[in-house]
């Protein structure tokens, strides 16, 4: 980016092709809709370019980016009214439960599982934005907790807040799941584990 | 789901159509913008008396003036520089107590000085809004610049970025006010000399949320 900023036009098509997967990943957890997750990535292609000349030297590109995607997608859900965690509850099966489900084998634990699985949506719905946001950036994009902070014009420390708080709750939850499975350790601690610790 | 390469050349194609400033011609065009608004600024503060020393001693003018100014120019540093290598701005928190240091800071460092120099009579003619007219019209054009100069760059923090360019602006018709103004009764400095930063902080704060911000108001 620090090429194109200086007017190496050719190097945009570098910056797209580092950049764009990345947001595709980010943007298609909140968007089923193909073509918004298209029309955001443009629109915020074409905010890069048009701000080149404020991209200081040596700078991170990736939470620039995705800090001006994340303007443009809270837009467009405000304007579309679909936020993919309200459809969480609902309809497709959600990645989470996807897991959590695959990792049982019996129905009882498919049960135990599901309610596991509906009770860590309802924490997910129950999160504030911004630890919504720390939680996804950090263990979903696979972002620094300093990248995390960037993108969400806050601390460090404030994303290690966020990020200690979704835990604490969804340890609550896990820790529920696992005095109501009688067969020993819950699925959900499977699931768990691709999340990392604390 | 990947991106289709039709995606990648209409945002290519697009971008090769509407070329945008690069950074140097981008830094050009801020810094003659920047310039205007200061010397508009120091246009108005000569048509509205310029330098007014009165029997004030030399040294408590340079010292409240480029006291205040190096507190402008240091609040600017952190306002300006990045954090780390982030192209983005410092956080909320940060912006926001950059502002509100800028009026704590020189309402602190006038007084104390002033009252060093036991010049903290009251004047009872001097209520202080023809200081208030000169510090808002003297802190307007540089903040607009600056406001301009950012416009559609502040992803996350337009309001807080535009209430601390405001103080900034607020800070530095500070420092022309003071060149100008001999009063340092305590209510006078409060409305003529530490309200325009306020109004200006305020108004900065309004105005980035529109003009800095990319989200649709």
């Amino acid at each position: 980016m620090s090429d194109y900023a200086r007017g190496d036009d050719k190097a945009f098509a570098i910056v797209y092709d580092a950049v764009a997967p990345r947001l595709e990943g980010y943007l298609r957890r909140h968007l089923r809709d193909r073509s918004l997750v298209e029309d955001i990535i443009q629109q915020t292609f074409m905010q890069m370019h048009d701000k080149r000349g404020s991209f200081a030297a040596g700078s991170q590109v990736l939470p620039w980016a995705f800090s001006i995607a994340r303007n443009f997608m809270i837009d467009t859900l405000r304007k579309s009214k679909r936020e993919s965690t309200a459809d969480l509850t609902g309809g497709d099966r959600s990645p989470v439960e996807a897991l959590l489900v695959s990792a049982v084998e019996n129905a009882e634990q498919v049960v135990l599982a599901r309610e596991a699985s509906q009770r860590m949506i309802s924490v997910f719905n129950g999160l504030t934005e911004h630890q919504r946001a720390a939680f996804e950036l950090t263990e979903g994009d696979g972002m620094s907790q300093a990248e995390a902070a960037q993108v969400l014009g806050t601390t460090v420390t404030g994303v290690k807040m966020c990020r200690h708080k979704v835990y604490q709750k969804l340890r609550a939850v896990l820790h529920d799941s696992a005095e109501n499975d009688p067969s020993g350790p819950p699925p959900a601690r499977a699931a768990a584990a691709p999340f990392g610790g604390t | 789901m990947s991106l289709s390469p039709e995606l990648r050349e209409k945002i290519l194609s697009a971008a090769h159509r509407a070329p945008a400033p690069t950074r140097a011609q981008a830094a050009r065009a801020r810094l003659w913008l920047f310039a205007a608004g200061i010397a508009g600024a120091i246009a108005i503060f000569l048509i509205g008396g310029g330098v007014r020393m009165t029997d004030r001693p030399p040294s408590l003018v340079a010292l409240t003036s480029l006291g205040t100014a190096v507190f402008a120019g240091a609040g600017s540093y952190v306002l300006f520089t990045r954090r780390g290598r982030s192209a983005l701005r410092r956080p909320t928190v940060w912006l926001l107590l950059a502002a509100l240091a800028a009026v704590v800071g020189f309402l602190l460092l006038k007084y104390s000085l002033s009252t060093a120099y036991g010049r903290t009579d009251i004047w009872p003619e001097r209520v202080g809004f023809r200081c208030l007219r000169l510090g808002i019209l003297t802190g307007a054009l540089p903040l607009f610049a600056a406001l301009v100069s950012w416009r559609g760059t502040d992803p996350l923090t337009p309001v807080a970025t535009g209430a601390a360019f405001g103080a900034g602006a607020g800070l530095g018709s500070a420092v022309l006010v003071d060149l100008w103004c001999p009063v340092a009764y305590l209510p006078h400095l409060l409305l003529g000399h530490v309200l325009p930063i306020v109004v200006l902080a305020v108004v900065g704060g309004l105005v980035g949320w529109r003009l800095l911000g990319l989200r649709k108001r």
